[in-house]
This record gives C-alpha cells, structure tokens and sequence, in this order.
C-alpha cells in the first residue's frame, strides 16, 4: 500500500507544548496492530474505571464496540472508502475512514451535491477525557483528521463539502469547533439517536480559517 | 495525498478542540468485542433527579458562585451547570458528575447515583434525596432551613461505609 505522510503538530498536554506528528493518508498494519495492542487495552482500563465507579453501561462510550481491524478488512478493498491516520510518538492517535461515492448532501444549499462523508472517526483512548483520562495526552487530532477530509474534499472537486453522524458525545465538537450544520437526529434507524451534521463550501473555508490561512 | 497544514494551524485548532469528543460513524456495525450484551435503554433513563440540580445549586449559592464561575472553576460546560439545576431530565456527563463531586469534594460515586447515572446501591441514599428535594426550595437567599437540608443531605452523601 502505498502511503503519502504529511507533517503536522498535536499539542502534548502533559508538556503543555507542541510535538511534531504525522498524518497518513491510509490506515495500514501498522495502525491495526497499535488499536490491537495499545487501544483495546487502554479502552478495557478505561471501561473497568467506569464499572467500578458504578456507572452504567448505557452510559459507557458507544465506539467501544469498534473493531478497525474488520472495518478495514471491509472497506479497505473499496477504492470509494479511504483511511487517515494519525501518528505519534511511535503510536497511532486518531484513524478515520470517508466515503466518497455513497452518501449526498442534505443540507438545502448544497442538496444531493457529492460530499466526503466520514464513515468513522476515533480518537485513541488515552486522548480522550470522557474515558477518564485526565488530563488525555494529545489534543487536535479531531481538528487535523477534518482537515484532512475537507483537503480530500477539494482534491476530489467536491469544494470542502464533508458530512457525518456524529456520537452523541461529540456533537459540541462538530458544532462549535468545527462550525457544521446541525441537521438533527438522523431519522433513519440505522443512525437514530445520532446527529447528522454537515460542512458547506463556505463553512469548510471558515473551518481552514479558523486556525489561521493554512 | 499530501496536505500541507502549518504548525500555527495545528496548535490553534488543538485549543480549540480542546478536551472535545470526536467519535463519528454508525454505532452498531461491529460485534461486541468484549462478550457484554448491547446495553438496553430502561425507563429508568427518563427518571428525573430533582435531588442533583437542587444540591447543585445551594452548594453552589452557598459558597456564592454564579453558574459562571463555577463552570470556570470546576472546568465543566456552563451549558451543562444549567441543564442539570434547570431540567430535572437533563443527563450530565459523567465527567461533568466527577468535576463537581471533586470541586466541593463530596464521594462521585455517591454523587453519581444522585444524578442517576448508576444504578441505586445504596436505598438510604435514595430516599434521602427525596427528602432532600422536598425540603430544599430554590429561592433567592439561601435561607437557615435550605442550609439545615443542604448540611444534613452533604453530612449523609459524605458518610463513607
């Protein structure tokens, strides 16, 4: 498989600085075998501190069920389905895989347009506050993996049009530090209760903006 | 694909996104990995807590905070402060649960039950924060029978087995 590898920086929280970090256009073997030996564990840590709290498991993170391995076992093989991932440290952060041929846009502006619709999104365990870890070690792979799916986007001659349903915990993400559009839940029983947001041309411009003209 | 995206950017956008959860994608597509059932939801979950959003708030007016500052302090949404003191249906996170219990340093896993996110253990608990929301009226000035009801809720919440 071949990879391109971009630079980027994720802030290290810990260290309160930036560290230099790569984006990957495609999701290997490599990053299969850190979600197998770095993230299923961390995740089952971080699921025994929820049990032992008390808390139920209505209330647990959904993805836990996530199985990257099996998702890109299926999707790889299909050139309309692309993998982002990325690295740190030596160890994967954040995979992503979008669709570029299924799904069309819904918001009125921009209706039945083609879209990037990003099938998955996941940061890893241990860059996740809602799994208790406190503070999580990296912040912004939320922001770069968008990035990347608004740049695919534009490559492709879809003008930044990205589309998602978003975990329930996510939402604020999306609409606010993203800037998408709220579309509400997603009647459709595949998706309901999840939000699908949706990124216009002129919001993906903003979203670029946002942090600065690059 | 090579994409050029500067540090600038990157580190901008990482305050932005802040401690945000990012998870996106269908969530039942994967079998269960770990051999847990798919957790139903029950009735339970439209349960209000009157007993949460009403310690919330006289501890809160008790040590003089608005929503504001308390949010800022405890590093929670205010979005959040106001759901769980405004709409007895209202599901904190459970962060949100653990960032209170630890800013007026009461147990969380107490606190948790409170607010309904676990399930009852402890009965007593339980009918204690009924009795609590019945005793504690919301009003302006937090008046010597709100502080009696605020100290003996906090004296049985803090009792450790």
């Amino acid at each position: 498989m071949s990879v391109t590898i971009s630079p980027v920086y994720l802030f290290n929280v810990e260290r309160g600085q930036p560290e230099a970090a790569e984006l990957w256009d495609a999701i290997t073997d490599q990053q299969l075998a850190d979600w197998e030996a770095e993230w299923i564990p961390e995740l089952f840590k971080a699921l025994q501190k929820l049990r032992r709290a008390g808390v139920e498991r209505k209330h647990w993170p959904q993805s836990r069920h996530w199985d990257w391995r099996r998702k890109a076992a299926a999707l790889q093989g299909i050139l309309a389905h692309q993998g982002f991932s990325v690295m740190c440290n030596g160890l994967t952060q954040g995979m992503m895989f979008v669709d570029t041929t299924t799904k069309r846009c819904r918001v009125e502006s921009q209706k039945s347009k083609n879209l990037v619709y990003v099938k998955f999104v996941e940061n890893a365990p241990w860059n996740r506050k809602e799994l208790l870890f406190d503070p999580p070690r990296y912040r912004g792979i939320g922001s770069i993996l968008m990035r990347a799916a608004v740049e695919l986007s534009h490559s492709i001659g879809f003008k930044g049009r990205v589309g998602l349903h978003s975990l329930p915990q996510s939402n604020g993400f999306y609409a606010n530090a993203c800037g998408m559009t709220d579309l509400g839940v997603d009647p459709d029983p595949d998706y309901s209760p999840m939000r699908y947001f949706e990124m216009t041309s002129e919001q993906a411009v903003a979203f670029v903006e946002k942090g600065g003209k690059s | 694909m090579r994409i050029e995206i500067t540090k600038d950017w990157c580190i901008k956008m990482a305050r932005l996104e802040d401690d945000y959860e990012i998870g996106a994608g269908a969530i039942a597509v994967d079998p269960v990995f770990d051999g847990e059932k798919a957790a139903a939801d029950t009735s339970e979950q439209s349960e209000p807590s009157i007993a949460f959003g009403r310690l919330l708030r006289l501890m809160r007016r008790s040590q003089g905070l608005s929503v504001e500052k308390l949010a800022d302090d405890a590093k929670v949404e205010m979005e959040e402060l106001v759901g769980i003191e405004e709409d007895t249906h209202f599901r904190p996170k459970i962060r949100t649960v653990y960032q209170i219990a630890t800013y007026f340093n009461l147990p969380q896993a107490n606190l948790l039950q409170v607010a309904r996110l676990t399930t009852p253990r402890d009965p007593r608990l339980t009918e204690e924060a009924v009795r609590f929301a019945a005793r504690s009226e919301p009003v302006v000035a937090l008046t010597k029978e709100e502080r009696a009801a605020l100290d003996a809720f906090v004296t049985v919440l803090s009792e450790r087995k």
